[in-house]
Order: structure tokens, then C-alpha cells, then sequence
């Protein structure tokens, strides 16, 4: 080892790093109040085959079948009809509080994290602490709002606001927990990713599903029932 | 009296999902992860940030650790990715500064007065040179040195194959040694 190497490591000591934080504490918590990880095991072999079948059968079915057997995949397309077909919802509040439009691309790069979408949505919009929300429909007369952020639902806070007519069931989507709002306009509360507790507003006069996918946590607001809220939930990809 | 628990055993309970072993984990590699974001943020605050966002991940990207691997350029590796994701958005950096000069006991064996003088200008001086390389540089070697990593697990913090990490130190060294020229 040269003289300047030999330097350099005795300068490890001299340098005045800032104190560590105690990151176990934080870390800890967090993990103790993330959904438990339950593990689904299916055989990739399996999956592939059965994509395969429905890719290569797709082909033959007449246009009506084409478009249910599409659906019933929630292959990309088909998804984004669906959501086409959604009605319009009420815009209940400040599309400003949504954050800034960019472009799709723009909201891939700045988001730090994997966006995932249910087709290619007709808005994208960005917020400051990271949120990132597709609008399906415009902003002025929405279908179906999906924003996705680092963060965790946190049941604990979901606040009842005109407490009458307001529901909140507790639901599993992809083994991961997660919960149904519907009702009278209402807030709901959440972890970020630093584990501060972060308020929202419900954006549309509809329902709203809050799920985890990892450390992402997503919010599908739509005027849906809980079965359909929960099948668009599992065609996010 | 039990023996404590090996890494290998602590890994195996965090991946079935218990959180304290999993935090017992965190508290041992916990100051050179935030070391390590810190060299790539130079902000104390993103660090920490950039750090305890990377352990959070690090526990549910478990399942995909290779089982019996070295935890910590894993580990790390995902540190120094959250650490380059925070440091995109920008914000106040920090320069590396030298501890305070500590009053040394008096003896025989103590350098003298001109002696820790020369010395401790001797250390601001190749602080300061390393300071001026670029990055690619100056970070293979806080890996190398200042953290103390292998030519291996600086490979898998910065993403850089083994071959390139021994390269860049090589030259980046050479690089230093003209800069402390350069300044005497």
C-alpha cells in the first residue's frame, strides 16, 4: 500500500462526520406497522402459460368476445376502456393541491420510484412531496384519479369527516392490506415515506381504495363499488 | 448463556418478517450506511433520509437477498441509490470538514507542538485535494479508504464492475497525488 493510501485511511479519522442518527428506531417502527408480508407463491410456468394461451386464443375470438376475454385478463388495452366507461365524478376539490401537469415521461424520471398506471392516463400531475397522480378523463370532468406516492396506509387515521355515511372496510389486495372509503367526503391519512403522518382529501365525490405494493402506496378514486374498485386495483401494473 | 445471534440467523428471522431482528440488523450497519449516503448527498438531512428510506426497502426486498451473501454492499448498494435519488432533487451541500484538533496528553511518545501542526496541516491539505477531484473519483476513493469497503463491495455500491473500480482508483490516486503537488 502506498505512502498517500496509507494516508488517506488514517484521514478516516480526522474527518467530522455528522453524528449517525438512529435509524433502527425509525426503521423498526416502520417495519412493525407495514401490512405483513405474506408470500404468494405461483408458479411462474403456470402464469406464462396462461398468458400465453390467452394471447394466442385472443386471435381467434370474434370482435364482442375479443373485447370480454381482453377485459377479463385486464390486458392494457382493455383496461383503459374500462376505465373510459367509467362514469364522470364530481371534482370535490382543488386540482392545484394535485400539483403541478407534466408530462407522462417527466413524472417517470422525477418520481423515483416505478410508475405504474392502468394504461396510458389522459393527465398526469406532480406534487411537490412527490405524489404523482394519472387522471383518466380530464381534470375538469375526471373518471378515475390513481395517484401513487412512497408511503403506507396507516388505518389507524382515517379520519371520518360528517362521520354519518362514511365507511371504511378493511380489504387484500395482491396479499397486501388495504381499505375502501365510501360515503360523505373524507380525509384519510397515511404514512410518507419518512413515516410522518400525512393528511389528504378525497379529490372526487366518489369511493376511494388505498393499498399498499411495497412501499408505494396507491389511491384509486372512481365512483365505483368495492368489487370493481378492487379489480381496476389488481390491473395496475 | 446463550450466544447472540449470527447475521445469517438475524437475516433469516427478518425475511419471515420480524421487525427487531431486522432493527437489530439496522443498528449494525446503521452508521456506514449513513456514511456512505453521506458522501453521495453531502446533506446530513438527505442522508438520514436517503438512509433509513433504504433500510424500509431493504426489509421488504429481503425475499430477493441471496441467501448466506454478505449483507452489507447489499445493503449498501441500495443506501447509495437512494442516496443518488436524493441528491438529483438538489439542496445545500456540505464539504467535508476535519474534527477539531484534540489536545493530546503530554510524554514522551506525544508529538511535539510543531510536530501536530505539521500534521494536521498535512491532513487539511489532502482533504482539500480530494475534495477537488471529480466525482467518479473522489467517491471510488471515500469507498476505498474513507470507508474502508473492498475493491468488491465499492463494485457493488457504485454499480461499477471490480476491473473499473480498481482502474478509477488507480487513476484517481494519481490524480490526488497531482493535486497535492500542485498546492505545495
Amino acid at each position: 500500500m502506498s505512502e498517500l493510501e496509507l494516508r488517506l485511511i488514517a484521514l478516516r479519522e480526522e474527518i467530522d462526520f455528522p453524528p449517525t442518527p438512529a435509524l433502527s428506531v425509525a426503521v423498526e417502527r416502520a417495519v412493525a406497522l407495514a401490512p405483513a408480508r405474506r408470500r404468494r407463491l405461483r408458479p411462474l410456468a403456470l402464469v406464462l402459460a396462461v398468458v400465453l394461451v390467452a394471447a394466442l386464443g385472443v386471435l381467434a375470438l370474434s370482435p364482442g368476445a375479443r373485447s370480454a376475454f381482453l377485459e377479463l385478463f385486464h390486458l392494457r388495452g382493455a383496461t383503459v376502456s374500462r376505465v373510459e366507461e367509467l362514469p364522470e365524478v364530481e371534482l370535490i376539490e382543488r386540482a392545484e393541491l394535485l400539483g403541478v401537469p407534466v408530462t407522462l415521461a417527466a413524472a417517470r424520471r422525477r418520481a423515483g420510484f416505478e410508475l405504474a398506471d392502468l394504461g396510458e392516463p389522459d393527465e398526469v400531475y406532480l406534487r411537490g412531496d412527490g405524489l404523482v397522480t394519472f387522471v383518466y378523463g380530464s381534470i375538469e370532468r375526471p373518471r378515475l384519479l390513481l395517484s401513487q406516492v412512497r408511503g403506507m396506509v396507516w388505518d389507524g387515521f382515517v379520519k371520518k369527516v360528517g362521520a354519518r355515511g362514511t365507511s371504511v372496510e378493511e380489504v387484500e389486495i395482491e396479499g397486501e392490506r388495504g381499505l375502501f372509503v365510501s360515503g360523505d367526503p373524507h380525509f384519510v391519512m397515511y404514512l410518507d415515506s419518512m413515516f410522518r403522518i400525512q393528511e389528504e382529501r378525497a379529490y372526487l365525490a366518489g369511493t376511494t381504495l388505498l393499498w399498499n405494493r411495497g412501499d408505494v402506496l396507491f389511491r384509486l378514486e372512481a365512483d365505483v363499488e368495492l368489487a370493481e374498485a378492487l379489480e381496476l386495483a389488481r390491473a395496475v401494473k | 448463556m446463550s450466544r447472540p445471534p449470527t447475521e445469517d440467523e438475524l437475516v433469516e428471522r427478518a425475511r419471515r418478517g420480524d421487525g427487531a431482528a431486522f432493527g437489530a440488523l439496522v443498528r449494525m450497519e446503521e452508521e456506514i450506511a449513513f456514511r456512505t449516503a453521506y458522501l453521495i448527498t453531502r446533506n446530513a438531512a438527505d442522508a438520514e433520509d436517503a438512509a433509513q428510506a433504504a433500510f424500509v426497502k431493504a426489509f421488504y426486498a429481503l425475499p430477493r437477498f441471496r441467501r448466506g451473501a454478505p449483507l452489507r454492499p447489499w445493503l449498501l448498494a441500495i443506501v447509495a441509490n437512494e442516496a443518488r435519488n436524493k441528491r438529483r432533487g438538489g439542496g445545500r451541500r456540505e464539504a467535508l470538514v476535519q474534527r477539531a484538533a484534540q489536545e493530546l496528553p503530554s510524554g514522551d511518545a506525544a508529538p511535539s507542538p510543531e510536530g501536530r501542526l505539521l500534521a494536521e496541516e498535512q491532513r487539511a491539505e489532502l482533504l482539500v485535494a480530494l475534495e477537488s477531484l471529480g466525482e467518479d473519483d473522489r467517491l471510488v476513493l471515500s469507498c476505498r479508504y474513507l470507508l474502508e469497503l473492498s475493491e468488491g463491495e465499492t463494485a457493488e455500491v457504485l454499480s461499477l464492475r471490480r476491473g473499473t473500480v480498481k482502474s478509477r482508483t488507480s487513476r484517481a490516486l494519481e490524480r490526488l497525488r497531482g493535486h497535492l503537488r500542485e498546492e505545495r
